[in-house]
């Protein structure tokens, strides 16, 4: 199984690469082609301008953002949010991936409208609707404050609570969905076998549930990192200049100073990030720690 | 009848210690469907027992119960002396074979027979000394370091018998472990697997649904249907003393021949149906629907001696072919029930249409009440 090769993909039977003419190929075509031009020539076009400056040829763009304590710390704040953002979902994500794989019926139905229905309201939309129930007289602050638990309404919107709570919200989804399709392929009967032989809940997880999910989790952790590593609206409705992102930098560099080179450089610099981790997690995916076939 | 089954003890139950699996009056339901009602069964030590029985009549929920992959509703399970019913199946040292293997693919051959000994905390020297030696057993030494993904069905197979005997279960389950093999290589491995479980004396619970892997390999059958257990008992006793029209019809092929009572006497009763006047040993009192059932193979061509035989006359249906031997539909003119008539070597007169006389023994006569609803 190559999961995250397969462009973090839902299937799970792999067949042995061969390099002969396959004519189904061409049904990819309109695909490829709409993708080389919406994607590939942007980003070679957006590589050319981080070189370059009202000069000629220049890295002066790389110089400002590797070289100032101020983008480092930005690009560092990317990163924390964005490894935040993939633990706690890990964490929340595996087990209900695996409820959702080992539940039958209509409870099934209900987990599955529970944990996708979400992706069909807009990003905006919802960490909007977050915002309201955050708000002092939101129903959180209500709540907190009529339980007794707290005296008087605490700030929760712009805080980087908020911003986990709603990176979280969004994103769990995307982690659920990879981590289901393994989960759903696991052969239940390896479980049974490794109590058979008298290995107790925590050995089996260990040693067979975690192994062969490990797939699951490299993509789910992938695509996640990879799209919270960008993300724009959610930190910016929920906690503006406060935390300062990659992708708000890049969207000030275009819009507001037109720094164009700093843009295409910060847009590069997480290009690099993102391709990296994804080799990164194809690699692991085939060697010894995740799984071998 | 009974009698006579209790008067044929074979050689091998001797040696088992009786009651070393004891299954007490077990009850599992799922839901609103009882698949298993009140069941017991008693298994000596290093025994084989096989369940037999269709899909569905509670073999492998059975099977998982004793294992601890399931909970009773009702009931104990006992191994050894120890109740095993409120245990949790990592703590009970049952082995179980798995009908796909259910071998690790993410780990090699040895490390898949190691698993167990690595769970339980055997020293990895040791531990390599007995992969070595279950390898052996199983004459698979070649593969050691082989991805299991790799075998053929039958490799998978030694392999998933030898990761469940190396941690030296009190008791094995294989659950239909031949099933996805091919006819040949199913019939070397039934002998080879009887062989290593002899061999290493581990009492064995073998849930299958194909009658002649039961026969074949079992010490004992427990023949089972619809939850419960409808005989058990050896192999011949199954076979040629069926306790129920279910076993008889389950296991092996056989005629039957409906019919009302009309009289008995010295411990036979004499049976009126569409093929004339049957006797039969059995008591039964006049009037009472049964159903008569006989074997092919003790049926013959020709004409018997009254007392000792039943002889009946009819048209010859079908025949059917099959090298060593020839299956004859046989039946009335009047009538729909046919006999099943199996002989070795076929009369040259013989085809469809012909008519023929044919007999078997009163003794190889077993009367069963008729079923419910069955008008036949």
């Amino acid at each position: 199984m190559t999961l995250a090769r397969d462009d973090l993909a839902v299937a799970s039977t792999a067949k042995p690469a061969r390099w002969s003419f396959d004519a189904k190929a061409l049904i990819a075509a309109p695909g490829l082609i709409f993708m080389g031009l919406a994607f590939a020539v942007p980003v070679l076009m957006l590589i050319g301008d981080s070189f370059v400056d009202r000069d000629g040829l220049s890295l002066a763009g790389y110089r400002k953002v590797l070289g100032d304590p101020y983008y480092i710390g930005i690009i560092g704040n990317s990163l924390q949010l964005a490894c935040i953002t993939t633990a706690v979902c890990l964490a929340v994500g595996y087990p209900a991936a695996w409820a959702l794989a080992r539940i039958r019926g209509v409870w099934q139905v209900i987990l599955f409208a529970l944990i996708f229905l979400p992706l069909t309201v807009s990003i905006v939309v919802k960490t909007f609707g977050l915002t309201i129930m955050m708000r002092r007289d939101g129903i959180i602050n209500f709540l907190l404050v009529n339980l007794g638990f707290i005296e008087r309404p605490m700030r929760l919107v712009f805080t980087e609570f908020s911003l986990y709570f709603g990176m979280v919200n969004v994103f769990l989804p995307f982690m659920i969905l990879p981590l289901y399709s393994v989960m759903r392929m696991l052969d239940p009967r390896l479980l049974d076998a490794s109590a058979s032989l008298g290995a107790g809940p925590v050995h089996t997880f260990l040693r067979v549930t975690l192994p062969l999910t490990m797939p699951g989790v490299i993509a789910g952790g992938t695509l996640v990192f990879s799209i919270s590593v960008a993300a724009y609206v959610t930190p910016g409705l929920l906690v503006g200049d406060r935390f300062m992102t990659m992708s708000q930098v890049m969207a000030k560099a275009y819009l507001n100073i037109r720094d164009f080179q700093l843009g295409a450089s910060m847009a590069v610099i997480m290009l690099v990030i993102s391709a990296a981790l994804i080799l990164a997690s194809s690699y692991l995916v085939r060697t010894p720690g995740g799984e071998r076939r | 009848m009974s009698q006579q089954a209790t008067a044929l003890p074979p050689e091998a139950e001797a040696q088992h210690e009786p009651g070393y699996l004891a299954v007490s009056n077990v009850t599992k339901r799922f839901g609103a469907a009882t698949v298993l009602d009140s069941l017991s069964l008693s298994v000596g030590r290093a025994e084989f027992v096989s369940l037999l029985g269709p899909s569905g009549c509670g073999k492998t929920t059975l099977l998982r119960l004793i294992a601890g992959l399931l909970a009773p509703d009702q009931g104990a399970i006992e191994v050894g002396g120890r109740d095993l019913t409120r245990v949790a199946a990592h703590r009970r040292n049952i082995g179980v074979v798995f009908q796909n293997y259910a071998l690790f693919p993410h780990l090699t051959v040895a490390e898949n027979i190691a698993y167990g000994l690595r769970a339980k905390g055997v020293p990895k020297a040791e531990q390599a000394k007995k992969v070595a030696d279950a390898l052996g057993l199983v004459r698979m030494e070649a593969f050691a370091d082989r991805a299991v993904t790799a075998l053929s069905g039958g490799q998978q197979q030694r392999i998933a018998v030898a990761r469940a005997v190396v941690v030296e279960p009190s008791l094995l389950l294989l659950d239909e472990p031949f099933s996805a093999l091919d006819r040949k290589l199913r019939e070397t491995m039934q002998i080879e697997l009887r062989h290593i479980l002899r061999d290493l004396g581990i009492t064995s619970i073998f849930v299958t649904h194909d009658q002649d892997e039961a026969l074949v390999m079992s010490d004992r059958i427990a023949v089972m249907n619809e939850g419960r257990i409808e005989h058990l008992g050896t192999p011949s006793e199954v076979y040629a003393r069926p306790k129920s029209l279910y076993t008889m019809e389950f296991v092996g092929q056989s005629s039957r021949i409906g019919g009302v009572v009309t009289g008995g006497r010295d411990g036979l009763v004499e049976i009126d149906t569409p093929f004339g006047l049957i006797r039969a040993p059995g008591h039964f009192l006049s009037g009472s629907k049964v159903v008569v059932g006989v074997r092919p193979e003790a049926i013959a061509a020709g004409e018997g001696p009254a007392g000792e035989y039943n002889t009946v006359r009819g048209t010859v249906a079908e025949v059917i072919y099959f090298g060593s031997r020839t299956l004859l539909h046989f039946r009335t003119a009047q009538d729909d029930d046919r006999l099943h008539v199996e002989l070795n070597r076929l009369p040259d007169t013989v085809s469809p249409g012909v008519e023929m006389t044919v007999r078997w023994r009163v003794d190889d006569s077993r009367v069963f009440p008729a079923p419910a609803g069955d008008d036949r």
